[in-house]
């Protein structure tokens, strides 16, 4: 079966049985979508939350979380997908260096979920915050998540 | 690596292995591999995504606004712990907070003697802040940093150093972040890339 990593602020949709990968996830967040009717799926490896997008930086840049939600359901639906069925998963958003207070991952899991709320769709699972690297791998057909973690 | 990078580089190198000799009373010798200026969308292919390393990061402020991040691989870091500490190498399995206080006393090095050649040679004004330490998945820890940068600019820069220590020979990256405009104040050599 293919595997296709997908890097940081970028977006990958899938129908063809493809599992995406997002390796060394931090405060990064993964958010994937699926469709388990027409077995079909998304992963959006976000990198920021829409509140630091500066003012009149482009709103479709998909390393926002919002913005990468957003790319997902048009890819999606423009493939045949039920938005009204999707099925959310999120992994990742820790902070690494907890002693830096840096608050990138958190607000990344809430915008995610904000967005995610607004949009009617159902966050299925999640694997987030704390201050753990994990990779992902996303099996764009059954749409199962696999998490891994070095500690 | 530009010529003027391999000066600053080789400045930087001697200033590292004085202090770091004081440090370990012993002969230390760094010496930078290779300098090279890069956009962070190549950086984590530099080092395995998943690779698990310990990293130590210092927050960089000043005139302009970046990070420096000194990754070993963690055999290399239990090595270098067990060499600061007088032990024979090998002998450490897990860092104590002492190992980990000595190892971000080798990231101030580094990233001190580093920045102070980037500043004699720019003019710009640069302060580190209190190390940080953590050991997990490179692209976790990196991506962070990357992420902070990110906010302001889009385009942030990379300078990738390797350190050697020698007897036993110990590699690592030392690794700046700056956005780009503030990289294209620090490093005149930029226009060359």
């Amino acid at each position: 079966m293919n595997r296709a990593e997908v890097h940081m602020g970028h977006v990958r949709v899938s129908g063809n049985g493809e599992t995406l990968t997002a390796s060394g996830v931090g405060s990064c967040l993964v958010i994937t979508l699926y469709d388990p009717v027409h077995r079909i799926g998304g992963l959006a490896h976000a990198m920021l939350p829409p509140a630091s997008r500066p003012s009149g930086r482009n709103g479709h840049d998909t390393k926002y979380t919002d913005a990468a939600i957003d790319d997902m359901l048009k890819r999606l639906s423009a493939r045949g997908a039920d938005t009204r069925r999707l099925e959310a998963k999120l992994v990742g958003g820790a902070n690494m260096f907890p002693d830096l207070k840096s608050d990138i991952g958190e607000a990344n899991v809430a915008s995610a979920k904000e967005k995610l709320a607004s949009e009617n769709i159902r966050l299925a699972a999640e694997s987030v915050g704390g201050a753990i690297g994990q990779s992902v791998e996303f099996c764009s057909v059954s749409g199962i998540v696999t998490v891994k973690k070095k500690f | 690596m530009t010529a003027k990078l391999e000066n600053l580089s080789s400045a930087a190198a001697q200033k590292a292995s004085e202090a770091l000799s004081k440090l370990t009373g012993r002969p230390a010798h760094v010496e930078v591999v290779r300098a090279e200026i890069r956009p962070v969308t190549e950086l984590v292919p530099a080092i395995g995504p998943e690779e698990v390393v310990v990293g130590v990061c210092l927050p960089v402020t000043g005139d302009a606004t970046g990070a420096s991040l000194l990754v070993f691989p963690k055999e290399s870091a239990l090595v270098l712990a067990d060499l600061l500490a007088g032990r024979e190498p090998g002998t450490t399995t897990a860092l104590s907070g002492l190992d980990e206080s000595a190892l971000k006393e080798v990231g101030n090095i580094l990233t001190g003697a580093y920045l102070a050649v980037l500043a004699d040679a720019s003019g710009v004004w640069l302060v580190e802040h209190v190390p940080n330490l953590t050991c997990d998945m490179f692209g976790a820890i990196a991506s962070q940093i990357v992420a902070g940068l990110a906010q302001e600019d889009a385009e942030a820069l990379i300078v990738e150093v390797e350190f050697a220590f020698q007897e036993p020979v110990l590699k690592s990256h030392l690794i700046l972040f700056f956005g780009a405009e503030d990289a294209r104040m620090i490093f005149p050599a930029m226009a060359l890339a």
